[in-house]
């Protein structure tokens, strides 16, 4: 489960995307896109994903085509409306029932996966539909291509390196069952990519490899587009709000990293730990056979040191399943949010090329050549939709991390408790006067 | 505090003090070694209020020479024994060398512990030498020496593995031994495992200190959520320092639990002396029995004994019988004196039995109920730290809500 709506960015607004008046119609003053240029038709055609021959399950304009000033200036309308909660919200996505499928060539699981929701988009008003974590991952493609100047939520690693990790045992498929539940969940609190096709078609499909296959031929523009810069061009500054943030993402990275190293090898020291006080109990029992009057104490003190070894199991199992792998989750959601800000940066850079390009020329030329504009263009929307998508980020990462260590702290207290209560409950065995022989 | 006939009133005694020493021991080398300070105190009846009567140092191999005497002179009493003599059972934070300072506190205590015991023991506190080690510094170990307690001592009871061929014990002791043997191995596994518990519970609480150092670095870089990670930062290292005093309050209960292992072998050592004095009147009664045998076959003229006497007279020649009646004389003789003796070890052995048996249910008294304090102040040990724990994690839990 994700940590709640996040503050001021909600899912959705009151109104369905379609119905707000298209923010190009006139010139508006909310413009994240800067100067008074329209987007030229190119650009709009490269937003729409190369898509428009498909046909879409749900019938219908695709759900995910949006010009990038209208998904910006959408943004910044929500923005404003910041006491919308989840009471307003209209999509609902939950991951459950994991079943594993032994066929002749494979053995796999597949996870149930409930929607509800009213938006348009959505033919019914409810879907259930079986998915694999290939399909997880096909979708995580999808929208990296789809939507490269947004940040997309990480899924849980894909391979197994510890090799003694056994894929199909409970514990496994339920962290795993979590993190893609989460990895869904985030996708739908966000106000853009909630909105992909890609997205809507993967939580909808009864044959999503069907999809998969049409959708396999075609390249993407936006992909093609973004043209990777030679060395040795060396952007002028970074806009102040990307200045920071790679450095802040190093060091917290790094830290991260320390606090999992940490986590583990308490586990490892309280295993340790476990091991002992498994032979520990018992020599109590021993003792308590050669007694007479102290059979029943040492044998009390045995029962209650049992307890203790249970809680504390519990205590591991606990820390290994919940606060491990979201730990790990957040390494590699600062790592997809790197990558993302390289990306524009390279936007940025290959728009002061062109723009340096032309001022060498030496044209006289009053106006900046098309292509300068559409470079200028798509970097400003990439700017706009990476701010709004690092806030929401730092608003999640800090609700998330209150929950993960106020689950840590919880879970060590309820540890501490169950003790409590076993060695409290045998004072009473302890004092008790037995009877003389 | 304690009644005893020296002093006529109750007294009490305190190892106060420790103190390192340097001297020259028996081959006139320098040595370092250890003294306590021991006070004794008697209470007035009427006030309740002490004075100090004596005080002296004494080493802890003075306490070994009274224990060695004591146990020669009351072989049907289970001594209490003295605290270790190397520190063992060591888990890896504490000390394993005599001259650390929390070793010798321990030690001190342990000594404490053994001169109250004996103090209160209805026997051994009425011994004079006993009286001596606490009121007469110089001269004690000479004193001692004179009783010539090491001339009287069986050294059969110090080969412990040795086993004699005891027909008729009393089964009571037989039992007994076998528990004290038990109970040897199993307060030592005991005390095994719980050192290395205790090495492990350290570990872990250790390794939590590193969460106040990365979340103080952590904090460094965060707006809003660094005063909550530093301020649980904090406790994590408040919790990561409360193991010590933990672990330092256990090791009181792995002591109690110590004196209890020596103090099985004491036990062992009174059902050993009645195995061995069971031993010997059987021995005596064998020996007896072989002499009347021997004495009627001369009498009668059969020879079915062997002897090395009849022997010589086959091979020699028969003996006149002026030789054979001073035989016959010398070995009526010796049963009698063998009857006496025999007559004298069964009633020894009878008393032995007595007293020891006695002594025996005292001592099961106070083990079982001394088990059980140890075991209660053990219970309350653990509460004591599972609400540590519980504060620590609620604070920290407050500071991450704050985040």
């Amino acid at each position: 489960m994700s940590g709640g709506p996040p503050k001021g960015l909600p899912s959705t607004g009151p109104h369905s995307l379609l119905d707000m008046p298209h923010p190009l119609a006139g010139s508006s003053s909310e413009e994240a896109v800067g100067g008074d240029s329209t987007p030229s038709p190119d650009l709009l055609m490269a937003r729409s994903f190369g898509d428009k021959d498909l046909i879409l399950p749900n019938g219908g304009t695709p759900a995910g085509t949006s010009s990038p000033a209208s998904s910006s200036s959408l943004l910044n309308r929500l923005q404003l409306d910041d006491d919308i909660d989840g009471e307003t919200r209209d999509l609902f996505v939950t991951v459950d029932d994991p079943k594993k499928h032994v066929c002749t060539m494979e053995t796999y699981i597949t996870y149930r996966i409930t929607t509800k929701s009213t938006r348009v988009e959505f033919d019914l008003p409810e879907y259930s539909v079986r998915r694999r974590y290939q399909d997880f991952d096909w979708l995580r493609n999808k929208l990296e291509e789809s939507q490269p100047t947004h940040l997309i939520p990480p899924l849980p690693e894909k391979f197994v390196v510890k090799g003694v990790v056994d894929r199909f045992s409970e514990e496994f498929v339920e962290t795993r069952r979590k993190a893609l539940d989460k990895f869904l969940k985030r996708i739908t609190d966000h106000p853009v990519l909630s909105f992909n096709e890609h997205f809507n078609v993967f939580l909808t499909a009864k044959d999503l490899n069907a999809y998969k296959k049409q959708g396999m031929a075609l390249l993407t523009r936006v992909g093609e587009s973004v043209k990777h810069v030679t060395g040795g061009y060396k952007l002028r500054s970074r806009p102040l709000e990307f200045a920071a943030v790679g450095d802040y993402l190093d060091t917290f990275a790094l830290k991260l990293g320390t606090i999992d190293r940490i986590a583990q090898r308490i586990i490892k020291e309280e295993i340790e730990y476990l091991v002992e006080l498994r032979e520990y109990g018992p020599v109590y029992s021993t003792w308590s056979a050669l007694e007479g009057e102290l059979t029943e104490p040492l044998e009390g003190v045995s029962a209650c040191i049992g307890n203790c070894s249970t809680a504390l199991e519990e205590l591991t199992d606990d820390m290994t399943e919940d606060f491990l792998p979201v730990l790990r989750e957040y390494i590699l959601y600062s790592d997809s949010m790197k990558s993302v800000l390289k990306k524009r940066d390279q936007v940025q850079a290959e728009y002061e090329a062109k723009l340096e390009a032309v001022a060498l020329r030496k044209e006289d030329r009053p106006k900046v050549p098309a292509d300068v504009e559409r470079c200028q263009d798509r970097m400003e929307c990439f700017n706009a939709d990476l701010k709004a998508d690092m806030e929401r980020w730092q608003n999640n990462k800090r609700q998330d991390f209150r929950q993960l260590l106020m689950g840590m702290a919880d879970k060590n207290i309820q540890y501490y408790e169950k003790c409590l209560m076993a060695w409290e409950s045998i004072i009473p065995l302890l004092q008790e006067k037995q009877e003389a022989k | 505090m304690t009644e005893n006939n020296f002093w006529l009133k109750k007294i009490e005694i305190n190892v106060s003090e420790a103190e390192k020493r340097t001297g020259r021991n028996a081959m006139n080398m320098q040595e370092t070694y250890t003294a306590y300070l021991i006070e004794t105190r008697s209470v007035e009846h009427t006030d309740g209020q002490s004075v100090l009567t004596d005080s002296l140092w004494r080493r802890y191999s003075e306490f070994e020479l009274l224990r060695n005497y004591l146990l020669v002179y009351y072989p049907h009493i289970v001594v209490p024994p003295l605290p270790e003599k190397r520190a063992e059972f060591v888990w890896h934070k504490l000390s394993a060398d005599n001259m650390d300072p929390d070793f010798v506190e321990r030690r001190r205590i342990g000594l404490e512990n053994f001169l109250l015991r004996v103090a209160s023991h209805p026997i051994l506190c009425r011994d004079k030498i006993f009286y001596l080690f606490l009121t007469q510094e110089g001269n004690w170990k000479e004193t001692v020496n004179e009783t010539g307690f090491q001339l009287k001592a069986d050294s059969r009871l110090k080969a412990l593995n040795a086993t004699f061929r005891v027909k008729n014990p009393d089964k009571r002791f037989t039992e007994l031994k076998h528990y004290s043997d038990e109970l040897q191995s199993v307060i030592s596994h005991l005390l095994r495992v719980r050192a290395r518990v205790a090495d492990r519970l350290y570990g872990v609480y250790k390794v939590h200190g590193n969460y106040g150092r990365v979340f103080s670095e952590w904090s460094a870089i965060e707006k809003e959520m660094g005063d909550g990670l530093q301020s649980a930062g904090h406790h994590m290292d408040v919790y990561a320092s409360s193991i010590d005093d933990i672990l330092e309050d256990e090791e009181h209960y792995a002591d109690q639990l110590k004196e209890y292992l020596f103090y099985a072998e004491a036990l062992r050592a009174v059902c050993r002396k009645h195995e061995l004095m069971q031993y010997d009147l059987e021995m005596a009664a064998q020996d007896l029995a072989s002499k009347k045998q021997q004495c009627e076959e001369l009498a009668t003229g059969t020879v079915r004994t062997f002897s090395l006497k009849g022997m010589t007279t086959k091979l020699f020649g028969q003996e006149t019988p002026e030789q054979r009646e001073a035989r016959i004389k010398v070995l009526e003789e010796q049963i009698s004196e063998g009857e006496q003796q025999l007559k004298s070890k069964n009633l020894e052995g009878r008393e032995f039995v007595k007293n020891a048996w006695a002594d025996i249910e005292r001592f099961k008294e106070q083990k079982n109920h001394d088990l059980k304090e140890a075991l209660i102040s053990y219970a309350v040990m653990q509460i004591s730290m599972c609400k540590k724990g519980i504060q620590v994690w609620t604070n920290a839990k407050e500071c991450f809500s704050k985040m």
